[in-house]
């Protein structure tokens, strides 16, 4: 009896001590390692943000998210697949198990969280909702456009927001819902509407697409507040972790002026505590998800930090030009921000 | 036993019992089915359930038919929807068939050129896809109509410009409810006179005159009750202001793109089908009614087309169903029909797929079936009644 009692407490303790070790399981990332690449959902075409040049490279905020993430999964920022989706595919696509995550300038909506069974994993871009206008309609704001007709992708937020905005106000506003983005653009382009309305970032990417570009306004002041980010699914809590710290990671990295250039001599030199627990010299931070402990050493070292990765796509080495911002980080007048590396 | 026996070997007992069997497993399929999506969809977090209908919707229609504004639920944006997609679809059907019976009598035509170029149109037309025409169209229209400043003016009541054709619209419609009722009345007068006529000339041979009561009853009446109430109603009339009209109703190039499109393309195969039914009357019957002395137009009007509507009826119902699909292309240009609307931004905002997706398979399934039985009806009206 007593050799049964210490053989129990000795097998009790032992699964104790093994499943101390022993992970959530995380369906997802099995499936990556076992595909060998991420499959991500991504926007079917908007400079800055997503956008596949005549080589069928796809370069981009999102896509750098992406990117970045491949790097901290897999060890390689080309492992990656992307998948364009318009506005109607996003949801089904994620929710069937297509894609792992989508990156895919999508805004947080209370109704998005608790319907569609989706998780958004933190902030990569702070977007606000304006019009671009033809410069000789002579429009100074949102509120000139009374009477005027707006071409808008059907089923984004800014179908609502402009409806909505424009009923607060009692503004009478004809609004043309397409179902792409790039059906709107070549409406408003063909003279259908008088205004087009989007994100401001996106609205500078997609203001290329125009015939002549120069004959059109952005409107600075914009009408709503969208913040976009990575999504997931319900559901495999660890996936979730990971794609929601790799964003912290590219921001922290920011904010610890860890960049693609210096990592290397920071992971070997640095005496900050929070850069050596980020690039995985301390802490074993890497482990606790199930990643390799230089997981944003990789995604910071082939892809660079979110004020790199910024300013390569939408920011002014970009063809976009846009300043930084809200998408600023917080001790620079922004409203980037994110929770410590402890 | 041996009375068990023959029961079970019965043939008509045996049918029912497989079909029975059969019936079950399809709806214990069906049963399983739906249980098992909504399931895993409680377990995937996705809402279900019809409950989202009486959300607010939210979303501006440029072109309502209904009542529905933009702070009615999802379910008012759901007819509104329907109701866009009858529209363009009732319209292209007659029109359609109109252009359709055009083309395909100009293909029998004895006039070269006349017969070449509607059967070039019928062979470009079979030969292109529905989306390019819809396209073409639709950029095509709006590239052609001017700034909203430079509107064409029909007799500076009606604007035409690339925002769409601005019309006035009547203040209240009472008038117009009163000019309908009369002009339902004479119709009615017209069909029982016309009986009338048929059964007195069966019966003593008379003629009565009706050209004079036809012009009397279907076009002075309806002339005189349309124009009263035209002046008799105050008139919203739209006027320039800012950056387009205001006042009176929009009809969008939208509406008018995927109207000609569909009319145009499906004209095409409605020729064929009137071709082939008017070449299935064998030649005998019009040398015999040659012999008779009717004339080729009277030919035409009362021994070839009646016979030919038998054979074109089942092709037809097809080409109906047709334009009734085809209606959803609206979807691409933007026409808020129920796909569009229903299907694209209502889906989008709640997510929920199936429901959505099935209460629209549903509109059409409606719309088609009713589309059939009527045609079902004609087709089985015009049979040719054998003794």
């Amino acid at each position: 009896m007593k050799t049964f009692v210490l053989a129990a407490a000795l097998f009790a303790a032992g699964t104790l001590a093994a499943s101390a070790q022993q992970l959530a399981p995380s369906p997802t990332l099995d499936a990556i390692k076992a595909r060998g690449h991420l499959e991500c959902g991504v926007h079917l075409g908007l400079p800055g943000f997503s956008f596949a040049n005549d080589k069928g490279e796809w370069t981009g905020l999102d896509v750098d998210y992406c990117k970045a993430l491949a790097a901290a999964v897999l060890g390689d920022a080309t492992k990656v697949k992307f998948t364009p989706t318009s506005v109607q595919q996003r949801w089904p696509i994620l929710q069937s198990g297509q894609v792992d995550l989508l990156s895919r300038n999508s805004t947080i909506t209370f109704s998005r969280n608790a319907t569609l069974g989706l998780n958004f994993q933190g902030i990569n871009f702070y977007e606000g909702q304006t019009f671009i206008v033809r410069k000789k309609a002579n429009v100074k704001s949102a509120e000139d456009l009374d009477g005027a007709s707006v071409c808008v992708a059907a089923g984004s937020t800014e179908e609502k927001n402009a409806a909505d905005w424009f009923r607060e106000r009692n503004l009478k506003v004809t609004i043309t819902n397409f179902q792409k983005n790039d059906d709107a653009i070549t409406a408003y382009d063909s003279g259908r509407c008088d205004a087009y309305t989007a994100g401001v970032g996106a609205l500078a990417g997609q203001r290329a697409k125009l015939k002549v570009p120069d004959d059109h306004t952005i409107l600075t002041k914009p009408i709503s507040n969208d913040p976009q980010g990575p999504v997931t699914r319900y559901g495999d809590e660890r996936w979730q972790l990971i794609v929601r710290w790799v964003l912290n990671g590219t921001i922290a990295a920011e904010m610890l002026g860890v960049t693609s250039k210096n990592v290397d001599e920071m992971k070997a030199n640095s005496k900050n505590t929070e850069v050596r627990r980020l690039l995985g010299a301390e802490g074993g931070f890497g482990a606790m998800m199930g990643l390799p402990d230089d997981w944003m050493y990789k995604a910071i070292k082939q892809v660079g930090n979110y004020g790199e990765s910024y300013e390569r796509t939408v920011g002014l080495a970009s063809p976009l030009k846009l300043e930084r911002g809200q998408n600023q980080l917080w001790t620079k007048g922004g409203l980037l921000f994110t929770p410590p590396f402890q | 036993m041996s009375k068990v026996l023959a029961f079970i070997n019965d043939k008509r007992v045996r049918d029912v019992f497989y079909q029975a069997a059969l019936l079950i497993g399809l709806a214990a399929l069906l049963v399983y089915f739906i249980r098992n999506a909504s399931q895993n969809m409680v377990q995937a977090g996705i809402a279900s359930g019809f409950d989202f209908l009486w959300r607010t919707s939210g979303i501006e229609v440029p072109f309502v038919l209904t009542n529905y504004t933009q702070s009615d639920n999802i379910l008012s944006l759901f007819w509104a929807g329907v109701a866009n997609t009858l529209l363009v679809t009732v319209i292209a059907l007659v029109l359609a068939t109109a252009l359709g019976f055009l083309i395909g009598i100009a293909r029998l035509s004895s006039i070269w050129l006349v017969q070449a170029i509607a059967g070039a149109y019928v062979e470009f037309v079979r030969n292109i896809p529905l989306l390019f025409f819809v396209l073409f169209w639709y950029f095509g229209v709006i590239a052609a109509l001017p700034a909203p400043r430079e509107s064409l003016s029909v007799f500076g009541v009606a604007f035409l410009n690339n925002r769409g054709l601005t019309i006035p619209l009547p203040d209240a419609g009472a008038n117009f409810r009163y000019a309908f009722i009369a002009i339902a009345i004479s119709c009615l007068l017209h069909w029982l006179f016309l009986r009338w006529a048929r059964r007195r000339k069966e019966a003593t041979g008379r003629d009565a005159p009706i050209l004079r009561v036809g012009l009397v009853l279907l076009l002075l009446i309806p002339v005189l009750a349309l124009a009263w109430a035209t002046l008799a109603t105050r008139w919203d009339i739209p006027v320039l202001r800012g950056f387009n009209y205001r006042g009176g109703f929009v009809v969008i190039p939208e509406f008018v793109a995927l109207l000609a499109a569909l009319v145009t393309y499906t004209a095409g195969f409605i020729a064929e089908i009137v071709r082939g039914g008017i070449q299935s009357v064998p030649h005998g019957q019009i040398e015999a009614s040659g012999a008779l002395g009717l004339r080729p137009g009277q030919t035409l009007r009362l021994v070839t087309i009646p016979q030919a509507l038998r054979v074109m009826t089942p092709p037809m119902t097809n080409q109906y169903l047709n334009v009734l699909k085809n209606s959803s292309f609206g979807a691409a240009i933007a026409y808020p029909d129920v796909v569009s609307l229903f299907m694209g931004s209502a889906l989008n905002n709640t997510g929920q797929a199936i429901e959505i997706i099935a209460m629209t398979l549903a509109v059409y399934l409606v719309i088609g079936l009713a589309v059939s039985a009527f045609m079902n009806w004609y087709n089985a009206r015009i049979a040719l009644v054998t003794r």
